[in-house]
């Protein structure tokens, strides 16, 4: 226990990493999703085919393989990323493609007659999307979307892999250090589950607060 | 003002409409009634590009639509028919996620480009006019039907149409809840608008409208005024439908 204490700065350094990389590929995976759901929704058949091949290599593959592609395989093209940008750019196209799928599931769940309503006014169908759809499709969203969040959080460990010092690494260099397991690893456990009940409750509040109609 | 040549749809292989021609001229109410399944509102949504026309065409206040034209040209006309015609729904269609003044300020806004303060003002005014401006803002959901339809009319009013396409505005609504909304709905006829109503309101379409369309089978089997529609149909399908209407 005291080991973990004395060890607890270096791993909130790994936490705060952890935290990082979930907000910030969690940001450009919701920008991605959306436009991939646009995409896959209201696209021609090209962007609609584009955005059904993203979603199916992604899903249909393990995510350390991607993030090991970014990282590794990219240096055979002379793309030499440091480790912290491949493990945005791998997780942020990761998460993408399960936001747009969170994201196409609510915009369909929004009824046909809103946009119905909103072309009827004289709206184009950009501006029926961006006024109408998306803002109740997001309240939709919400719960799968959280879901995604958390699930975000967890799988950050996988970048330990390219030696970005991240919650997990930090418990496996503490390891190395010390030869003893379980203190660290339980540790980092907590820290994580910590991290996971935050968010979920944040995200309940924040869908308690758009479900004020 | 509005001018129905040869106008056809078509879902797949089903013929939904089929080969209708007719003029309404401004200032007329007509109400279109007719059998569940006979095209009403699918004919009324050709008048504004919700159905896509599969043949003939529509002229709206001189925007002349051709199932012909090419889609662009047909998504440029069918804007510009939007902006001159509003339409009220059967189930409402208002916006949840909105207050009842932002419902109707929306498209003032966003489409019409006015700043926030015109939209409300004008807005505030319209909710007066359907009786409702103590309801600005409050959420639809907390309204009964027969306000949320008010306010989708005042919706539709706000962008000044010159005709108004209403898709059996009271069908969805507890029977003591219609008569609020067709006292607006006859208002407005006052008023001189110009008015297509596929309604199953018998009284109201005898005592409001100028013009009765009969529709079956996709087709207007009777184009007659009120009066004579309602006391010497000539044809047996409307002269079968009336005698179902009048049983109960």
């Amino acid at each position: 226990m005291d080991i973990v204490i004395d060890n607890l700065p270096f791993l909130l350094k790994g936490a705060y990493y952890t935290l990082l990389i979930t907000v910030v590929s969690m940001f450009f995976g919701l920008i991605i999703g959306l436009i991939t759901a646009i995409a896959r929704i209201k696209g021609n058949r090209f962007f609609r085919g584009i955005a059904k091949i993203y979603v199916s290599i992604i899903r249909g593959t393990p995510p350390l393989v991607q993030i090991v592609i970014v990282y590794y395989g990219l240096v055979d093209y002379g793309v030499e990323l440091d480790a912290l940008t491949a493990a945005y750019i791998a997780l942020s196209i990761n998460i993408g493609a399960y936001v747009s799928e969170a994201f196409r599931g609510a915009i369909q769940s929004v009824p046909s007659g809103q946009t119905e309503a909103a072309l009827a006014t004289g709206m184009t169908e950009a501006q029926a999307m961006r006024r109408i759809v998306i803002p109740q499709a997001i309240r939709y969203a919400i719960p799968p979307l959280g879901n995604t969040f958390v699930g975000m959080l967890k799988e950050t460990s996988l970048v330990s892999v390219i030696a970005v010092t991240e919650l997990m690494r930090s418990a496996q260099l503490l390891v190395a250090q010390y030869y003893v397991y379980m203190p660290f690893y339980l540790a980092i456990g907590l820290m994580y589950w910590i991290m996971s009940t935050v968010f979920t409750f944040i995200l309940n509040k924040i869908e308690k607060r758009l479900s004020v109609y | 003002m509005l001018q129905i040549k040869d106008l056809s749809k078509s879902f797949d292989q089903n013929e939904v409409l089929k080969h209708i021609s007719l003029t309404i001229p401004a200032h007329q109410v007509v109400a279109v009634i007719g059998p569940s399944g006979s095209g009403k509102s699918t004919f009324l949504r050709c008048l504004n590009g919700l159905e896509t026309i599969s043949g003939g065409s529509v002229t709206v206040n001189n925007h002349l639509l051709q199932a012909t034209d090419s889609k662009k040209v047909r998504q440029k006309t069918i804007h510009a028919i939007r902006q001159d015609t509003g339409m009220v729904f059967q189930q409402f269609n208002l916006y949840p996620h909105k207050t009842v003044i932002e419902n109707v300020m929306e498209a003032l806004v966003v489409v019409k480009k006015q700043s926030k303060e015109q939209a409300k003002k004008m807005a505030s005014a319209l909710l007066k006019r359907v009786g409702l401006q103590e309801k600005e803002d409050a959420y639809p959901s907390r309204l009964s039907g027969g306000q949320q339809q008010r306010v989708a009319i005042a919706r539709a009013l706000a962008m000044e149409p010159k005709i108004m396409l209403f898709d059996e505005p009271t069908s969805a609504l507890d029977p003591e809840l219609v008569g609020e909304v067709l006292q607006v709905m006859k208002e407005l006829a006052e008023e001189g608008m110009t008015m297509v109503i596929v309604t199953h309101e018998m009284k109201f379409a005898r005592d409001v409208a100028d013009r009765i369309l009969f529709m079956a089978d996709g087709q207007i089997v009777e184009d007659a005024e009120p009066k004579v529609f309602f006391t010497h149909p000539s044809t047996e399908r409307a002269q079968k439908f009336l005698e179902k209407v009048n049983e109960f």
